[in-house]
C-alpha cells in the first residue's frame, strides 16, 4: 500500500497536522524525517495513507507549512 | 482541614495554590517515568510520546482560553516571563503603552527597565463599580503613538476585577494591541481570546490551573511576529542560525519543561472538570463569609466592597488597626495559618487603596479551601484582635 509523507519542520506541526487529518478522519502516522534531516536540518514527517489531495488541502488551510512530500511504499 | 507537615491552613493560593490536586501529583510523577525522553527532538516512542502529551497541553490551554491555533501556546517559565517577551518586544522600537494603576511588578518593572525617551506609558484608574467609566480612563490615555493597553484582569491584592472585554474591544477599535495578565484570574474568571479581543494573554500554570510551579503560558492571537526572547536550539531548521518564525519554536528554544507541562495539563483538566464557574463562585462564598466576620468586628480596616461574583477575584486584604501586616501574618503563622502580607510586589495597587505605608494582609483561597478553615481564620482574627486590647 502507498502513502504520502509531508514533510514539516517541527513537531508541533506534525502533532497539529495529525490532529487536524484525523479530525477530518484522516489517519496520519509521525515519525521522524531522514532525508529531510539532512537538507533543512530536523524535521518530522507526516504519513498519510489515502485521501493525499484533501489532506494538502487541510494542512494547508490550517496554515502549517509543508516542506515537501514524497510518495512511500508500504510506510504505515 | 488540610494539614501538611507543617500543619498549615493554606490562605496563600494567590501565590500559588496549594495543594495539587492528586491528579496534577500523578501527571508529573508519570511525567518523569514515562515521558522522559526530550521532545520535539527525535523520533523513538518516548520521545514521540512527550512531544504527544506536550502537545495535548497546547490543544487543551486553546480551547481553555478560545485561542484558534494550539501552535500559538507557548511554553515559558512563568507568567512574568510571557510578560517580558510581550512587553520588551512590542516596544523594542519605542512607542507608548497603557497600564491600569493596580499593575504588578511582572509588568511596572519591565516598563521601567525599559523606559525613556521613546518608550513611555500612561496609567489609567479603576472605577470599580463602572465599567463604562474605566473604560473612559483607558480611552483618554490613548494617543497616536499607542502601541498597546497592558492590563492585569483581577488586582493579585484586592481582587478589583477590570472589564476586559470592554478594554479589548476599545484597544481593537484604536488599532492597538491587548496584553492581558492572567496571573490572578486563569482557572478563575472566565477568559475568552477572541471574544475579549485579547492579543496577548500571560497566565501562569501554579496558581488557578492548579499546575506546578516553573511552568507558564504566552497564548498568541495576534499574527505580529515578536523578537525572540532568547535564541537557541528549537529541534526545528537546525540548518539555519536564525530563530525560526514560526510559533511556538519561536520562543522556545531549549529543552521543555515536560513534567511541567504535563501537571499543568492535568490541572487544567481538574478545572475544566469542575468548572470556572462553580470554582469562582465556592471561593467568592468563603470570602464573603470571612469578609462579612471582619467587618462586624471593631479595629479590622477593609478596602473593598464586600467580594462579589460580578466584580472581583475571590482575593480579599485586610489589616487589623494597631499592627502591622507583617506582624499580623506573623501572628497568624503562629496559629498555622499561611497568608501574605507587606506589598505582595504590587506598589502601584498599594498607592491606589492608600496602603503603600502598611501593606495589607491577603486572604485567597482555593477550591479546597473548606468553610470550617474560613471560620479558623475568623477566629484566630478575631482573637490576634483581641489581644491588642
Amino acid at each position: 500500500m502507498s502513502s504520502l509523507c509531508f514533510y514539516v519542520s517541527s513537531v508541533t506541526n506534525a502533532m497539529r497536522g495529525k490532529s487536524v487529518l484525523e479530525q477530518n478522519n484522516i489517519r496520519a502516522f509521525i515519525s521522524r524525517s531522514t532525508d529531510e534531516t539532512v537538507q533543512n536540518g530536523c524535521g518530522y514527517c507526516l504519513f498519510v495513507s489515502s485521501d493525499f489531495k484533501k489532506a494538502e488541502s487541510l494542512l494547508q488551510s490550517a496554515g502549517i507549512r509543508i516542506r515537501g512530500k514524497k510518495q512511500m511504499n508500504d510506510a504505515l | 482541614m488540610i494539614f501538611s507537615p507543617y500543619n498549615t491552613v493554606y490562605f496563600d493560593n494567590a501565590a500559588t495554590t496549594w495543594p495539587k490536586p492528586l491528579v496534577v501529583r500523578k501527571a508529573v510523577q508519570k511525567a518523569l517515568t514515562d515521558y522522559g525522553a526530550n521532545p520535539g527532538r527525535s523520533g523513538y516512542k518516548m520521545g514521540l510520546a512527550a512531544s504527544r502529551e506536550i502537545y495535548r497541553c497546547r490543544e487543551t490551554a486553546a480551547e481553555f482560553f478560545n485561542l484558534k491555533n494550539p501552535s500559538n501556546v507557548v511554553f515559558v517559565q512563568n507568567c512574568t516571563l510571557a510578560l517580558n517577551i510581550v512587553i520588551k518586544g512590542l516596544l523594542r522600537n519605542g512607542g507608548h503603552v497603557i497600564v491600569s494603576d493596580l499593575e504588578h511588578n511582572a509588568v511596572m518593572r519591565p516598563l521601567y527597565a525599559i523606559s525613556n525617551y521613546l518608550t513611555t506609558y500612561s496609567t489609567a484608574g479603576i472605577s470599580p463599580e463602572n465599567t463604562d467609566e474605566t473604560v473612559e480612563f483607558f480611552r483618554r490615555c490613548i494617543r497616536p503613538d499607542t502601541k498597546a493597553i497592558i492590563c492585569l484582569h483581577a488586582s493579585n491584592v484586592f481582587g478589583t476585577r477590570l472589564p476586559i472585554r470592554e478594554i479589548g474591544r476599545l484597544a481593537r477599535r484604536h488599532g492597538i494591541k491587548f496584553v492581558v495578565d492572567a496571573a490572578q484570574s486563569a482557572g478563575v474568571l472566565p477568559i475568552d481570546m477572541q471574544a475579549d479581543c485579547i492579543d496577548y494573554l500571560c497566565v501562569p500554570g501554579h496558581k488557578g490551573l492548579y499546575g506546578p510551579m516553573g511552568i507558564g503560558m504566552l497564548l498568541c492571537g495576534s499574527e505580529q511576529l515578536l523578537p525572540p526572547f532568547i535564541e537557541g536550539g528549537t529541534g526545528s531548521y537546525s540548518i539555519e542560525f536564525g530563530q525560526p518564525s514560526e510559533l511556538p519554536d519561536r520562543f522556545e528554544s531549549g529543552t521543555l519543561n515536560t513534567a511541567g507541562i504535563c501537571g499543568l495539563l492535568a490541572g487544567m483538566e481538574f478545572v475544566k472538570g469542575i468548572g470556572i464557574r462553580q470554582i469562582c463562585e465556592q471561593e467568592t462564598a468563603h470570602m464573603r463569609y470571612i469578609y462579612n466576620q471582619l467587618r462586624d468586628m471593631k479595629g479590622i480596616s477593609l478596602y473593598t466592597p464586600c467580594p462579589d461574583i460580578s466584580r472581583s477575584a475571590p482575593v480579599l486584604s485586610f489589616n487589623i488597626e494597631g499592627r502591622n501586616s507583617e506582624e499580623t501574618a506573623e501572628a497568624l503563622s503562629r496559629k498555622g495559618i499561611a497568608v501574605r502580607a507587606g506589598l505582595h510586589c504590587a506598589p502601584c495597587a498599594h498607592r491606589c487603596f492608600n496602603t503603600i505605608s502598611t501593606g495589607t494582609v491577603r486572604l485567597a483561597p482555593s477550591v479546597f479551601t473548606t468553610e470550617r478553615e474560613a471560620r479558623y481564620v475568623c477566629r484566630v482574627i478575631r482573637a490576634i484582635r483581641s489581644e491588642l486590647k
